[in-house]
């Protein structure tokens, strides 16, 4: 059985804030995790309880965000959604590490000095 | 001095920056040209969660995760101004730290640059507002007139003029049985004027001899010790004087106020220069006041000056709406105060109080649903949890004809209480 992720945007990037972010990334994938179907939504404008309707909605199963406030990662939680949240990257790698089963809420992607 | 010698004398030259940054009591980021994080002081840290070791490298929206980072971010918009020194600017937001906690935030960005006017790095400031923004949030509830509620026409009306009143330095007749909230709109009518920040000074002219009133009025010359002693007028000095019954002022007092409000001074007892006032004058009455003037209890010459702005708060029985919409508001403070999960009224007790047509007005409302929440036991206020005067009117009246003589006028059998006079 497929599931849909969804990816905040911010330009190419995984969008800092939840709240603030006006598009978002679609991707269908199925039960073998390949991906079937992709969609770019812009937003009317950024509310983080519009996102969240859009997320039960949409019948998305994972959400993958930067910064997002308490109450609405654990209404997400609550209705059984996985959040990954303070992903700070590009939205393809985040995607990409998130369907490889290497994604962790914080995870830095961008290169970091002093680190390899 | 020029600015290298100020430079070599105070060894900036050699300074530690980064253990200064650290030292600092708010937040600072050093970015480079490209907004990448390179540094954030130990004040930056504990507000963001992130350390430097994190995210040294890191774009700094990513980093501080501002409201302004997205939309307007004072550098990136503007391009390479910040080279120049051009985008050095403030602005509050807010931002989510790692701890999914959002926290108000000003940002103050600094373009550094040489002496040769070359860019070096971008200095991002930031305060936290929390504390700012609590008290603001308590001062704007208590400067507004949060106290006084209603949906009915007549004071939806009385609260929408309520600012451009308060903004003005006329006088304010208020009128209104009582219990009608004379007290609140007098505060509320303070609370919201240009005066806020000085005195609300409350005078009742009880019963007291004229001479007496006098000094604790206007003050007096020469006090004990031979030390002016200020009177209530002088304490209120540009603030508002609000006087709670304006007709049980003794009418000699009355000439007084007049002279006040005419030509801003008062003379104080035993004194023989005038004293320059600078005071709001607000008036209450639960009477009639042109059914005062023809009693001779209020001056008429006073009651045109205090007359420039009338404000009449109608008794609750004429309010409609707000009896169902107050008893749910009262429910709610006082089950919070009690720490009681009161949910509402049953319907045998909502048919009571509705049917009740409260001679006490909202302080009446508001103490019988005090009383209900504090003896009702489960979720819902019932009619035993009512005071007995509201669930027997019939058997308490006659005690209360005994002590309101007014009652006894009432027709025998009426099912509501006399109305007090006020």
């Amino acid at each position: 059985m497929g599931k849909k992720i969804m990816v905040t945007l911010y330009r190419d990037e995984v969008a800092p804030r939840f709240d603030l972010c006006s598009e978002v990334l679609l991707v269908t994938v199925d039960a073998t995790g390949h991906e079937v179907r992709r969609q770019d939504l812009v937003l009317a404008h950024s509310s983080a309880d519009d996102l969240c309707d859009l997320v039960l909605d949409r019948e998305v199963s994972t959400v993958i965000t930067g910064g997002i406030e308490e109450e609405h990662y654990h209404y997400l939680r609550w209705k059984r959604v996985e959040v990954i949240d303070g992903v700070a990257g590009l939205a393809g790698e985040a995607l990409a590490l998130y369907l490889r089963g290497e994604l962790e809420p914080g995870a830095i992607l961008f290169p970091r000095l002093g680190h390899d | 001095m020029d600015q290298s010698t100020l430079v070599n004398l105070s060894g900036l030259d050699r300074a530690d920056l980064p253990r200064i940054l650290s030292a600092l009591p708010f937040g600072v980021a050093v970015l480079d040209a490209e907004r990448r994080t390179l540094f954030l002081n130990r004040a930056l840290e504990s507000l963001t969660g992130f350390s430097t070791a994190d995210v040294a490298g890191v774009f700094c929206r990513h980093v501080l995760r501002g409201s302004f980072c997205l939309h307007g971010c004072p550098c990136l918009p503007q391009g390479g101004d910040c080279a120049q020194g051009a985008c050095s600017e403030s602005r509050e937001g807010t931002l989510i730290n790692r701890h999914r906690r959002k926290i108000p935030v000003r940002l103050t960005s600094l373009p550094i640059l040489d002496r040769a006017g070359n860019f070096l790095c971008t200095l991002d400031v930031l305060e936290d507002l929390s504390a700012l923004k609590d008290m603001e949030t308590r001062l704007s509830v208590s400067a507004s007139p949060g106290q006084m509620v209603g949906r009915c026409a007549v004071m939806e009306h009385l609260l929408r003029i309520l600012p451009a009143v308060a903004q003005s330095d006329s006088p304010v007749l208020l009128t209104g049985e009582s219990g009608t909230g004379k007290d609140l709109l007098a505060e509320a009518l303070h609370r919201a004027s240009p005066r806020a920040r000085e005195s609300f000074v409350r005078v009742n002219a009880t019963p007291m001899p004229e001479a007496l009133l006098d000094a604790e009025l206007f003050g007096q010359a020469e006090g004990p010790g031979g030390v002016p002693r200020p009177g209530k007028f002088q304490l209120a000095q540009n603030g508002t004087l609000y006087l709670s019954e304006i007709a049980d002022m003794p009418l000699t007092q009355q000439a007084r106020l007049l002279r006040l409000l005419d030509e801003k001074a008062v003379l104080p007892a035993g004194g023989d220069r005038p004293m320059q006032l600078n005071v709001r004058v607000v008036a209450a009455t639960g009477r009639d006041p042109e059914e005062m003037i023809q009693a001779g209890l209020l001056r008429e010459d006073l009651f045109h000056r205090l007359n420039a702005v009338r404000l009449h708060l109608p008794p609750l029985r004429e309010r409609g709406e707000d009896v169902g919409f107050l008893l749910a508001h009262y429910l709610k403070i006082f089950a919070a105060k009690f720490r009681k999960q009161v949910l509402g009224f049953s319907g045998e007790a909502q048919a009571l109080l509705s049917a009740y047509d409260f001679p006490g007005n909202v302080r009446e409302l508001r103490n019988m649903v005090e009383y209900a929440v504090m003896v009702c036991a489960g979720d819902m206020v019932l009619p035993e949890h009512l005071p007995l005067p509201l669930r027997f009117p019939q058997a308490c009246a006659p005690r209360d004809a005994a002590v309101t003589p007014a009652a006894q006028n009432k027709p025998s059998g009426a099912p509501k209480p006399a109305r007090k006079k006020a």
